[in-house]
């Protein structure tokens, strides 16, 4: 028995070891891992942060950003140039290749930084050209190959510089399993689909985080892709505004940030006005696949429950109850009494469920989506077989939801899921949710309503007076028009046209820190700016 | 005459037609793509190919080109201009409220070009061969040599930025209760836009002026010793202005397409940052109908300039 | 910018002889008015030849920027970065540490080949298609009218980006959109000199002689309409130079990691920049509105001496 197990030991020894030593598991070099911690080690990531962003970023050694959720005793792959030529010669990198690298950024940042990588490569013998993707990005660079093992890849690229905004953690790292819809780049690779599965089987945090400790140990072990770097939020906001005792929390999405009391110098009109960006330039944006990327979606509608700054689920929002069993397959909330929709109508359970029944077949957030994918009966209800989901059922102001697989971020899920007036939706294609009219001036359920929208000028808000989390002390938001990435924040900033935003934007927050009205608060968030390596045999 | 308006305005039909389907092909040619304009490169990795398949459908973009053409066309026909991909909004709602933003731009710009040319170019074609009149065409030469947007940026730099005196884009607010207060976000772009053109017309009316100071009948005038500078304004300055109407005729639908950039810089809300954006995101029906007003702006411009030249002029005829 | 430009021929000889008699009949302050002319002459000679010297050390430079140019354009030296100018570095250097000095030189090769390639491509299209059809007529020059008519019904800048995002960004595109966008007016103006020219009298007297229409055409007719042709090419190396900047601007021009004039003043478009770097924008857009004046300059002398109606 014993020699059983210390066999058992060396096996499982040379399986990790294996890797490690390292060898192309196809005909493409880059399925070499010496190839991939080369090109790491080849990277002065630290000087690039420290020159290019002026230190506004933390370096990234595995997807997941530092905290309890990374493992503290990964391999760094500090910039070491001579590592990289010995395990460039060590793999028999093949000189001559030119890689080419993808990405689909327009900012100046981005070829800055390829730019200076490139420069790095260069001096270890790695060429490599770059060239941004125009058009149709899904089919340019996650269309996966139909022999999710041996390739050949359906993608041209070598690598592809990209970002992830990870809600969850399993945001991160479900993609890398092998035949995922979007996974062009990874070969099927068993163990590492086994460490994937492994943190999706429990409902537990600890055992989670633990789960994904082991998977990222691998995955640091064979350098899956080349993590860059970390992107914090930067909040700013303007002298006149007290955001009283809020939390700072992830700008990107919804948390328990309080602007009811929020607080802001009058204007010259004796009017407490907050100047923001986040306006429709076209439309508004459905919070159902950003939930709350832009100021508009946060403001205009509430969640079930509400999470504090670290995204962790926590206070009933328009739930006034709400509860998860122990083993994570019941989930029942009450939905609080008497409040209202913007136009005065009650907000029912029919509105909620509803709502998750439109999400699950409009264009939304995979994690919610995975969520409302997961309730029983969603086969029946989305074949058509059935009307609804058997898994909710309603009694009175109870509404329970019964899951037929374990998922790992239900109440996750319900507080970024914002429900809907179901009134306005009756005929209207799911799939072109957001072609919708209600989207020119929505109705919905968050502290501040719309007062005025001038597409593409500005938006005005004002409060909402039957909130149920009383009436907001800021009387009237106003927002000027801007996507996600607002190109105009720091002129508009400048000219003391925002008290309130949040940028990713190295670039802006170097300029807006120097703005004696403004205050930059620098929040870590989870989102990694990495090169996907394409690790299939060419085409 | 009407004859000659009526079979202008029937040549430009096939004209139209024409140009509408070679834009057409050239948008089936466009690498970009509205999905992607519209989910986000970032989330579209989250999109499984199903769900993007099933998108493409449900906008129609999966029917083959010359079904949508026809479609497209025959919407025209029946006045109905479709709708926009990414908002599902009807385009004549939105070139109705993006094309007054521009003409309002257009017209000052014009308007500041027009003083400022015809002043200059006349203050130079009287003042021939001066100190003055060489300073006046370095200045206007020195206008039209600098790129819009670095001109607008160190505007913004100083007007709005340093100094405070001018708001930094946009074209209005909600708490405006008077067309004065808006008229600020109106000034920078239209002196920019409006800079780049002062110099054609200041060269246009310089020329005429000096043109019509040789004519005989100012001669006359001027032999029958009346005050000169009656003479510059009553007689030179009309007989001046006949070409500098054309030319402005010309410039307004130009304008509409020349102020891209200058929309762009300073947040303003016109025809042509829409164009922009719907090009981006391959927006096509916004982008045909747009492209389809600024031709059509430029085709009729150009026939209402062959009329009035006829109309002021007897020798021109209309062929 | 349009083309203005009056038909001419016979008209030329008359207009200078109406110009002498002219300039006789102003009496009084005849010496005051020699002077004068002489002055302006003296002058629009002057600036042309400003323009010239501007011009030509520019496109010097650039042409011998690998030897003139104190660094590779592309060296990357994040330790240096956003250094301000010095002796070292003349124009101080960039975010990624590289010689701005270096860039704008290097920059200054693809943007005046843009430019300047675009014109001369514009003006031999324009110009072959023009003559010919001018000449000959018939449904050639029918056919080509509407095309040209076609292309000209659009705002310049509409087209362009049209253009541009149908078939993406590179140098070699541009430069095809830029030809296809400005043929159309080089042609109308050839094409309406040539008009006239044909009626004269030698081109009857050549035909009569039986020689090669293309010989009438390209040989004996074309050398006479060629002061505008070479106006109008000036003219539009300076709108393709500012406009090659516009697109940058926008994001359409030259793929960004191609330096060019356009794409080095773009980082500018960014507040900490602007701001606190000004050597980073300001010179590169000194050069090209110096540049882009110089041809302005060019031009205008150009049209001065062969255009005698305007007098000026």
């Amino acid at each position: 028995m014993k020699r059983l197990v210390s066999m058992l030991m060396v096996v499982a020894l040379l399986m990790c070891v294996f890797p490690v030593l390292g060898e192309p598991t196809n005909s493409n070099q880059l399925s070499d891992p010496r190839v991939r911690k080369a090109l790491t080690y080849a990277i002065d990531m630290q000087a690039i942060i420290d020159g290019l962003m002026q230190g506004k970023a933390t370096e990234a050694i595995t997807m997941a950003p530092p905290g309890d959720w990374r493992a503290d005793d990964l391999t760094a792959y500090e910039y070491d140039p001579d590592k990289a030529i010995a395990l460039l010669q060590e793999a028999n990198w093949d000189s001559n290749r030119v890689l080419d690298v993808v990405y689909y950024y327009g900012d100046q940042m981005t070829v800055d930084l390829l730019t200076a990588i490139q420069a790095y490569w260069e001096m270890v013998g790695v060429k490599m050209e770059m060239r941004k993707l125009e058009g149709d990005l899904a089919s340019q660079l996650w269309v996966p190959p139909s022999d999710p093992l041996n390739g050949p890849s359906a993608v041209d690229w070598d690598l592809a510089y990209a970002a992830v905004a990870a809600l969850s953690m399993g945001d991160y790292y479900d993609r890398y399993q092998g035949g995922y819809s979007s996974n062009s780049y990874n070969p099927q690779d068993d163990k590492l689909d086994a460490l994937i599965a492994a943190t999706n089987a429990t409902a537990d945090v600890d055992e989670q985080i633990k789960a994904y400790h082991d998977l990222e140990r691998y995955e640091n072990e064979i350098q899956v892709n080349i993590p860059l770097y970390h992107q914090p939020v930067f909040i700013v906001q303007s002298n006149r505004l007290d955001r009283g005792d809020a939390p700072y929390g992830n700008e990107q999405y919804i948390y328990n940030w309080d602007i009811v009391n929020w607080d802001i110098e009058p204007d010259a009109n004796g009017k407490k006005v907050l100047l923001t960006n986040g306006g429709p330039m076209e439309f508004f944006e459905t919070p159902f696949f950003n939930p709350g990327f832009l100021m508009s979606q946060k403001v205009l509608f509430d969640r079930l429950i509400i999470a504090d700054e670290n995204l962790t689920p926590k206070y009933p929002g328009l739930a006034s109850e709400f509860s998860l069993s122990e083993d994570g397959l019941t989930f029942e909330f009450t939905l609080r009494d008497g409040i209202k929709w913007h136009d005065g109508d009650d907000i029912t359970t029919d509105d909620v469920i509803g709502s998750i029944e439109l999400a699950t077949k409009a264009v939304t957030n995979p994690v919610l989506l995975t969520t409302f994918k997961a309730i029983e009966g969603y086969e029946d209800y989305a074949s058509g077989a059935a009307e609804s989901m058997s898994g909710i059922t309603v009694d009175g102001n109870k509404v329970t939801i019964k899951f037929a697989n374990i998922n790992p971020n239900v109440l996750l899920t319900f507080t970024q899921f914002a429900p809907l007036p179901m009134k306005y939706f009756k005929d209207v294609d799911p799939l072109l949710l957001q072609q919708a009219d209600y989207w020119q001036s929505p109705v919905g359920s968050g502290p501040f309503k719309v007062k005025e929208v001038k597409m593409g000028e500005y938006a005005t808000f004002e409060r909402f007076e039957d909130y149920y989390g009383g009436q907001a002390k800021i009387e009237e938001i106003r927002m000027y028009p801007s996507g996600e990435s607002d190109a105009n924040l720091a002129k508009n900033a400048a000219a003391g046209q925002v008290d309130y935003a949040y940028t990713k934007s190295v670039e802006d927050v170097i300029a807006l820190e120097q703005m004696d009205h403004l205050k930059v608060t620098t929040v870590d968030v989870r989102y990694t700016r990495l090169f996907y390596v394409n690790k299939f045999p060419q085409k | 005459m009407l004859s000659y308006i009526i079979r202008r305005l029937l040549t430009m039909i096939p004209m139209l037609l024409v140009i509408c389907f070679l834009i057409f092909v050239g948008m089936e040619l466009m690498p970009t793509d509205p999905i992607s304009y519209m989910v986000g490169p970032e989330q579209i990795a989250n999109m499984t190919p199903e769900k993007l398949e099933e998108m493409r459908e449900a906008l129609g973009l999966n029917r083959p080109f010359i079904v949508r053409f026809f479609e497209w066309l025959g919407g025209i026909a029946r006045g109905d201009f479709g709708y926009s991909l990414t908002n599902g909004q009807p385009i004549k709602d939105i070139i109705a409220a993006k094309l007054p933003a521009t003409i309002e731009l257009s017209l000052y710009a014009l308007l500041i070009s027009t003083v400022f040319g015809v002043f200059l170019g006349i203050l130079s074609a009287v003042k021939r061969g001066s100190t003055t009149d060489s300073a006046l065409t370095v200045l206007g030469m020195v206008g039209i040599s600098i790129p819009e947007f670095f001109f607008g940026l160190v505007m913004i730099l100083v007007f709005a930025i340093n100094l405070k005196w001018l708001p930094i884009g946009g074209r209005t607010l909600p708490e405006y209760t008077s067309y004065w207060q808006q008229f600020r976000h109106v000034i920078m772009p239209a002196t920019i836009l409006g800079i780049s053109m002062t110099a054609g017309v200041m060269r246009y009316s310089r020329s005429s002026m000096l043109d019509a100071l040789n004519r005989d009948f100012l001669k006359t005038a001027r032999a029958k010793g009346l005050p000169k500078w009656r003479i510059y304004i009553l007689h030179g300055f009309r007989v001046a202005l006949t070409p500098v109407v054309v030319l402005i005729g010309f410039r307004l639908p130009t304008l509409v397409g020349g102020s891209v950039v200058v929309e762009q810089i300073f947040q303003w809300p016109g025809i042509g940052d829409a164009f922009v954006t719907a090009v981006r995101g391959n927006n096509y029906p916004l982008v045909m109908m747009i492209a389809l007003l600024t031709v059509t702006m430029m085709l009729a411009a150009s026939l209402i300039v062959d009329v009035l030249t006829a109309l002021i002029d007897p020798r021109v005829r209309l062929e | 910018m349009t083309q203005e430009y009056i038909p001419k021929g016979r008209a030329k000889q008359i207009a200078r002889k109406m110009d002498k008699i002219d300039a006789a009949s102003k009496l009084p302050p005849k010496k005051q008015l020699i002077k004068s002319r002489s002055l302006r002459k003296l002058i629009s000679n002057k600036l042309s030849v400003i323009g010239i010297v501007i011009f030509t050390v520019i496109v010097l430079s650039s042409i011998f920027a690998s030897v003139i140019s104190p660094y590779p354009p592309g060296e990357v030296n994040l330790r240096e970065s956003l250094r301000a100018p010095s002796w070292e570095h003349p124009f101080g250097t960039d975010k990624l540490g590289r010689d701005v000095f270096s860039r704008v030189l290097h920059g200054g090769r693809i943007s005046i080949l843009v430019g300047l390639g675009s014109a001369l491509g514009a003006a031999f299209v324009g110009v072959l298609f023009g003559s010919y059809c001018g000449y000959k007529g018939g449904l050639l020059d029918k056919t080509v009218m509407r095309i040209s008519e076609v292309f000209m019904s659009f705002p310049q800048m509409i087209l362009v980006l049209l253009l541009v995002s149908m078939v993406g960004q590179s140098l070699a595109n541009l430069l095809i959109i830029f030809i296809l966008t400005g043929w159309g007016s080089v042609y109308r103006m050839t094409r309406s000199q040539m008009l006239s020219i044909r009626e004269e009298e030698y081109v009857q007297a050549l035909r009569a002689f039986g020689l090669n229409d293309f010989i009438i055409c390209f040989k004996h007719m074309l050398p006479n309409a060629i002061g505008p042709i070479a106006v109008n090419i000036t003219l539009s190396t300076a709108m393709f130079i500012l406009q090659e900047t516009s697109l940058s601007f926008l994001g359409l021009g030259v793929p960004v990691q191609i330096a060019t004039w356009g794409n080095i003043i773009n980082a500018a478009n960014n507040m900490s920049i602007l701001q606190n770097n000004w050597w980073i924008w300001l010179p590169v857009g000194a050069v090209i509105s110096l540049f882009v004046l110089s041809i302005n300059f060019i031009g205008d002398g150009l049209r001065d001496s062969t255009d005698p109606t305007q007098m000026g």
